[in-house]
């Protein structure tokens, strides 16, 4: 019987979640103690920033000592005791399964849908293989997992859109200019989610940043976190002639940039795109700006609204992804049952 | 096309139904063309409905005439001529259709729809870009398709300049000039520019079968 248990962002906070992590090095290690106690027939561990989790081939007839035995194995490894509570979650078949085939869909992610926990599960399974650590059991679920995460993938919108008002501004750049490496981002104001979003367009590939604060000290600050330099608050006029993203997150009560501002700076432009993201509240770009040619203005509601969209999206979604997961479960349960009766040697199909 | 062309010995661009035909071969090589690069083939699905429509008008009854006699010109300069400004009629549209898709993006960027975000159409620049590069392709294949056409043997009792075909092409060239030097000494951009170049050829398609009927030239 394949079971899993572990701790997720779900069940546990970070505190108690890193108490349990396994360093990338140790993980084969760890298989090999875990399997040695007798009881675990193959096993797979998944350690990421947001789940720790065990996939393992327990004794059919008692699946209580297989959660027992990796209990106490995580207890000694991590010389810290296993929480007993909800927050340690045990899950027999079909359940284990089932989390399985979501946590591979990045359904059961934080944000929904991303694709990263795939191929961290990818990881995972290609370290246990390799050291031998799996069997035919956990062989044919986990490629089964990833089928069905692939299908997911392509067959609904679950992966698309952006869910973060960062990642939302990275979306319309993306959507506004041939290629994000030509692209220097310029932030007027020093705030968290301006840079936040900065980062998100540096981590897609901008070129680079220019800040300019009123302190001078958080600009440079801000400058060096995010390997860019710093400029006196009076230049950024000057700056935004050149640079095509701007994003203003300033204290100011009023508009730091009008209409009347931008006219003669958008001459100077000679018709090229500019995407002004304005975080702040009050906001510091007045709003009619957007009226002019090639300016594209968002603040920040309007791309909260876009990420709330995307999530809506996602959401709606869901029932798809639990279908196909269902159907894929279905086929593999079916599989194993009449292998189990030694009928068949092949895959049950599954609906297309 | 091609057996036709061999048949005559001559471009095949000789009654509106080849001439139809051959602006769509030059549009879906231009869609073919853009293509390579996989973030611009989107935009065949824009210029999908436009080979359908161009197609069919090919098709209508009365438009594929068998010429009757000897042709009044012959040559490699009318090929030169025919098959020019008809590629340049592709390039325009294709230019067309790149000023269509920016505008769509333009106007779901500037709503802050969500489908701005999600859609799969290449960047507002790019499109920009490829509308420019292809009017500038477009109307130099019309100019040396225009010059080749001057250099053509004058028919005795007829005026170039009289006939309605040519000066709906030297108008369709200054339209292009004008809208090629606005872009490039008074910035031009955006939205002003793919209205201009969509308008453009709005004009050139309205307006194409019309010239071609009342030219004496070109429909004897």
């Amino acid at each position: 019987m394949i079971v899993a248990l572990g701790l997720s962002h779900h069940s546990s906070p970070v505190e108690l979640r890193e108490r349990f992590a396994f360093a990338e090095s140790r993980i084969p290690e760890a298989l090999q103690i875990l399997r040695r106690s007798g009881n675990i027939e193959e096993a797979v561990i998944l350690s990421t920033c947001n789940r720790v989790e065990i996939y393992a081939v327990a004794g059919d007839s008692d699946a209580s000592r297989g959660f027992s035995t990796v209990r106490e194995f995580l207890s000694e490894f991590h010389k810290h005791e296993a929480p007993h509570g909800p927050e340690f979650y045990t899950l027999t078949e079909p359940d284990s399964l089932r989390h399985l085939f979501r946590v591979a869909a990045g359904l059961d992610s934080m944000v929904m849908g991303e694709t990263e926990i795939l191929g961290q599960l990818k990881q995972a399974y290609q370290v246990a293989l390799e050291n031998g650590h799996t069997g035919a059991r956990l062989n044919r679920a986990f490629q089964r997992a990833f089928q069905a995460a692939k299908q997911i993938r392509t067959e609904t919108k679950i992966q698309r859109g952006c869910v973060s008002v960062a990642s939302a501004a990275v979306g319309l750049a993306e959507h506004i200019f041939n290629s994000l490496a030509d692209q220097e981002v310029l932030v007027i104001g020093a705030g968290d989610t301006s840079e936040k979003t900065a980062r998100a367009l540096l981590s897609r590939g901008a070129r680079g940043v220019v800040v300019a604060n009123r302190t001078g000290e958080r600009s440079e600050a801000l400058a060096a976190t995010l390997g860019g330099r710093a400029i006196p608050f009076e230049n950024w006029e000057l700056e935004m002639e050149r640079l095509d993203i701007v994003i203003s997150s300033t204290s100011s009560p009023g508009y730091v940039l009008d209409r009347a501002r931008l006219e003669p700076i958008l001459k100077r432009r000679h018709g090229r795109a500019l995407l002004l993201i304005d975080i702040a509240v009050p906001r510091d770009i007045d709003p009619s700006i957007n009226l002019l040619d090639s300016v594209y203005l968002y603040n920040v509601d309007d791309l909260q609204g876009i990420a709330d969209d995307s999530l809506r999206q996602r959401r709606e979604e869901i029932e798809r992804c639990e279908a196909i997961i269902s159907d894929r479960l279905q086929g593999l349960l079916v599989a194993h049952s009449l292998r189990e009766g030694g009928l068949f040697f092949q895959d049950a199909p599954t609906r297309a | 096309m091609f057996l036709r062309g061999i048949s005559i010995n001559a471009c095949p661009v000789n009654n509106l139904f080849e001439a139809m035909l051959f602006v769509c071969w030059g549009l879906v090589v231009a869609c073919l063309a853009l293509g390579i690069s996989s973030r611009l083939r989107f935009i065949a699905a824009f210029a999908s409905p436009l080979l359908f429509a161009m197609g069919v008008f090919a098709l209508m009854p009365a438009l594929d005439t068998v010429p009757t006699g000897a042709p009044q010109f012959s040559g490699w300069l009318v090929s030169i001529h025919a098959a020019m400004i008809l590629l340049a009629y592709g390039a325009f549209g294709m230019a067309a259709v790149s000023a269509i898709m920016f505008l769509t993006q333009d106007h779901n960027l500037k709503l802050k729809k969500l489908s701005a975000v999600l859609s799969v159409m290449p960047p507002i620049q790019r499109l920009e870009r490829v509308s420019s590069g292809l009017v500038v392709a477009g109307f130099v294949m019309l100019t040396l398709g225009l010059l080749a056409g001057a250099g053509l043997p004058r028919p005795e009792g007829l005026s170039y300049f009289a006939d309605v075909k040519v000066k709906w092409s030297a108008l369709l060239w200054f339209a292009y000039c004008a809208v090629i030097l606005c872009r490039w000494r008074f910035d031009l951009a955006g939205r002003h520019f793919a209205y201009a170049v969509a308008g453009v050829f709005t004009f050139l398609l309205l307006t194409f079968w019309g010239t071609n009927l009342l030219s004496s030239l070109h429909n004897p």
